[in-house]
């Protein structure tokens, strides 16, 4: 039996799910989509259950991809049962979405969740009234308690082994409405669809004009599900394709025509059917709920007075914020550190095992300075990213996120970007990986493109460390600190303005709206914020090890061979020197050029490759930079710091942007974009600098 | 006097009279519960011009000026000036 899990954003499917299917969870991808699909076996009463847990949704009408993997699931797959969640505080909202469900499906399950949250809000729902009313049994849940969740699954098991379609209430539409509804019925009733789907529910879509119907799609499974490679948990699910197997054309288009004529075009349909459910819902609304003291503020309504006025808004989002960073990339330092000694340890024991199997050196090299090294350098980045997902979870489950996105949002207006891009740029200053995957929570996926690619101009924690010792090095004293603002200054210009830049090259057929729910605040549960941290970590180390080993082996090889020469007859060395043709205008000698390659793989690496170059011990970063003011002008410093700033991030980070954008080309794109306007700016820098007589 | 939803300042509620405009956005509004006749409150705007904080049946939303202008208005009056959020009588359901 199939059942599916759908409902508002935010009303606790996740909660639900994870309750009920515990450690037996499928996280994958829509295919082609980077949106999570999370599906899940149990066995209950001799019954094989596949649970699907949809991308919360407002309505059936494609808006968003999340939207529009719902509604294709419902339209494609035909769940034998929709467990549809609502919320009780806020219940007007979610049964518009339920009345839609109810009309394509015909086995319906509800699911009341936070009752708690309700009856604190002064509301009470009368369940078995709600049931009456729509004619669908109604479960309460308080999901977060583990309240009415099996209970809840019972039901759906019921419903689903019914011989029959269980007759479900239907919205009563107004009279002029029901008549054209009629008509299209009688013009739609003998076609082979309605062994498809609902009479009533394709009459309504076709006066909507809905391309989709009259489509057939099969479903193509390119993966078996027992593949080799099966998890235990974490499977990466497999991806269902769809082909479109024919179109067929519907009856009605005399009838639509003579609408059309009557002033009754796609529009005012549209419009019609969703007034009316919201008319039907509030005709009915008064028999199962009743709101007692509703002039009484809830804890949202106090909370939001404080973290959302003009004055203390933006102080209480910067305290959060520091916290998430502090927590993230501060706190987590030990940690970082700790994995990649253990690391190094890790590579000490085997390059002794091979020692003594005299395994020839360029293997222990490999092993010990290519892999063990590299990777180590990314592993690092792991405990960061893990405790962020953490922050984020809790921040996205608590609803605050939607406050930072409704305080940002008049910043990224101004670069033509929606607010909730306001978290994932901030991110970026701790970490861009984790800033990049953060776009996850814009809908719209050209702005979830944009804010991607702009990204990787935003300094991170390491670059920050490495351009705050060059510039403590160059410009001491109070000088320093204007260095660094102005070159902060310069990034953020930047981003402003290649992100309306990149507004201009990707095509954006309609700009996203600013429409966003503020939900009321919750308290996540542990669960809820542990179970996504592991989940999504996984899946960045399983995403990206292979691209990190293999990128670590061909930067081991290109400096370290020839074999047994000095670092800088090393190939990397040569293209090193090949390059100083784009670092000569700017100044730079090969030495620069080399670390400049280097920082690929992870920038903090760029001090100690000067370090080696410069002829200087590793690991003391103010001695290195003090070697490198005796090489350098400081205009020379200041040049190589913008540059330094501005390309690209790292592997990682790259390797990020391919996995989320699903698109090698855009990720060239970016990458490019980087380099190229990290070295004119260089340019621009060191020969405005000249002559301004600046040495 | 035609009024637009961006005219309101917090504290004041109207009722919807029409939403200009088409295509996505107004179905994006629909879902959300924006139609003629529906009963909405302005709770506060975010500094700077930024988005206005909207009531309706029950829960909150933010929204942009630039749609905010797109919604007609009519019957507009004022709730508690002090405490804004705070309500006297509930919102009705339409
Ligand atoms: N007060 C209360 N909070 C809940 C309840 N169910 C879930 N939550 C919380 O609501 C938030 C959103 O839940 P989640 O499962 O992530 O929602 P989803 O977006 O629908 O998957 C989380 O912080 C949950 O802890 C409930 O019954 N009562």
């Amino acid at each position: 039996m199939k059942i599916a899990l759908v409902g508002n954003p935010n009303v606790g499917k996740s909660t639900v799910f994870n309750a009920l299917t515990g450690s037996n969870q499928q996280v994958g991808n829509w295919a082609g989509k980077t949106v999570e699909r999370k599906s899940g076996l149990i066995k209950r009463a001799n019954q094989q259950i596949e649970l699907i847990d949809l991308p919360g949704t407002y309505s059936l009408t494609a808006y968003s991809q999340e939207e529009i993997i719902t509604r294709e699931y419902i339209l494609r797959e035909k769940p034998d049962v929709v467990m549809a969640m609502i919320d009780a505080s806020n219940i007007e909202r979610n049964l518009y979405l339920v009345l839609q469900i109810m009309e394509l499906s015909p086995r319906v399950v509800i699911g009341l969740n936070m009752m708690d949250l309700a009856q604190s809000a002064g509301i009470t729902i009368n369940t078995t009234q709600l049931a009456l009313a729509l004619n669908v049994p109604v479960v309460e849940i308080v999901a977060a308690k583990g309240k009415g969740i099996e209970e809840f699954l019972t039901e759906a098991i019921r419903v689903g082994m019914l011989e029959l379609d269980p007759l479900q209430g239907e919205v009563s539409y107004p009279e002029e409405l029901e008549q054209r509804i009629r008509a299209m019925e009688g013009q739609l009733a003998d076609n082979a669809e309605v062994t498809r789907y609902p009479l009533r529910w394709l009459a309504l879509k076709r006066l909507e004009r809905d391309p989709e119907i009259g489509q057939e799609w099969k479903s193509s499974t390119p993966k078996s599900r027992n593949s080799k490679n099966k998890d235990a948990c974490c499977d990466p699910g497999d991806a269902v394709n769809y082909e479109l197997v024919e179109t067929v054309a519907l009856p009605g288009d005399e009838l639509l025509q003579t609408y059309e004529a009557e002033g009754w075009g796609k529009d005012q349909f549209e419009m019609a059917f969703a007034d009316a459910k919201y008319k039907y819902i509030s005709q009915i609304l008064p028999s199962f709920r009743t709101h007692e003291n509703p002039s009484k503020p809830t804890w949202t309504d106090l909370l939001d007075k404080w973290v959302l006025s003009p004055i203390w808004g933006y102080p209480i989002m910067f305290l959060v914020l520091g916290i998430v960073f502090w927590g993230s990339f501060v706190a987590s330092a030990p940690i970082g550190g700790a994995v990649s000694q253990g690391m190094a340890w890790a590579a000490d024991v085997i390059v002794s095992i091979l020692q003594w199997g005299h395994a020839p050196d360029f293997l222990q090299s490999l092993v010990r300075d290519g892999i063990f090294a590299g990777v180590g350098a990314v592993l690092a980045f792991v405990p960061q990213i893990a405790i962020f997902f953490a922050f984020f979870s809790f921040m996205q489950d608590s609803g605050y996120l939607a406050r930072a996105a409704f305080l940002g949002d008049r910043f990224m207006q101004l670069m033509g970007l929606h607010g909730k891009s306001f978290f994932s740029l901030v991110s970026g200053f701790g970490c861009n990986v984790p800033g990049i995957m953060a776009t996850r929570t814009l809908e719209d996926p050209k702005d979830r493109l944009i804010t991607m690619l702009i990204n990787p101009l935003i300094p991170c924690v390491p670059r920050l460390g490495v351009m705050s010792a060059v510039v403590a090095a160059f410009f001491p004293g109070s000088r320093g600190s204007v260095v660094m603002v102005s070159l902060l200054l310069l990034s953020m210009i930047l981003v402003m303005f290649s992100a309306l830049f990149f507004r201009r090259v990707v095509k954006q057929t309609e700009r996203s709206a600013f429409v966003m729910e503020l939900p009321l605040y919750h308290i996540p549960t542990l669960r809820n914020i542990l179970l996504p941290t592991w989940q999504k970590t996984y899946s960045f180390l399983r995403r990206a090890w292979t691209f990190i080993l293999v990128a670590s082996i061909v930067v081991w090889v290109l400096s370290s061979y020839p074999q047994g020469v000095s670092m800088n007859a090393t190939w990397a060395a040569k293209m090193g020197g090949w390059l100083s043709f784009i670092g000569e205008p700017l100044g730079f000698d090969w030495r620069i050029m080399v670390a400049i390659v280097f920082g690929f793989t992870a920038k903090e690496t760029t001090l100690s490759t000067l370090g080696i170059l410069y002829g200087v011990a590793a690991n003391a970063s103010q001695s290195i930079a003090q070697a490198m003011t005796g090489a350098m002008t400081p205009l020379r410093a200041y040049t190589f710091l913008v540059v330094y700033m501005l390309y690209i991030p790292c592997l990682a980070s790259v390797v990020t942007t391919y996995k989320e954008s699903g698109s090698l080309g855009w990720t060239s794109f970016g990458v490019a974009y980087n380099l190229i306007l990290s070295f004119v700016m260089g340019w621009i820098v060191f020969h405005g600098g000249l002559a301004l007589g600046f040495q | 006097m035609e009024r637009l939803l961006g005219d309101l300042k917090p504290g004041e509620r109207a009722i919807i009279e029409r939403i200009e405009g088409g295509g996505a956005l107004r179905r994006r509004m629909m879902d959300m519960g924006i139609v003629p006749g529906v009963e909405l409150e302005v709770v506060r705007c975010a500094p700077f011009g930024g988005p206005l904080q909207i009531r309706l049946k029950g829960y909150y939303l933010a929204m942009r000026r630039g749609e905010c202008a797109k919604i007609k208005i009519s019957e507009t009056y004022r709730v508690n000036e002090t405490y804004p959020g705070y309500i006297q009588h509930p919102l009705a359901s339409r």
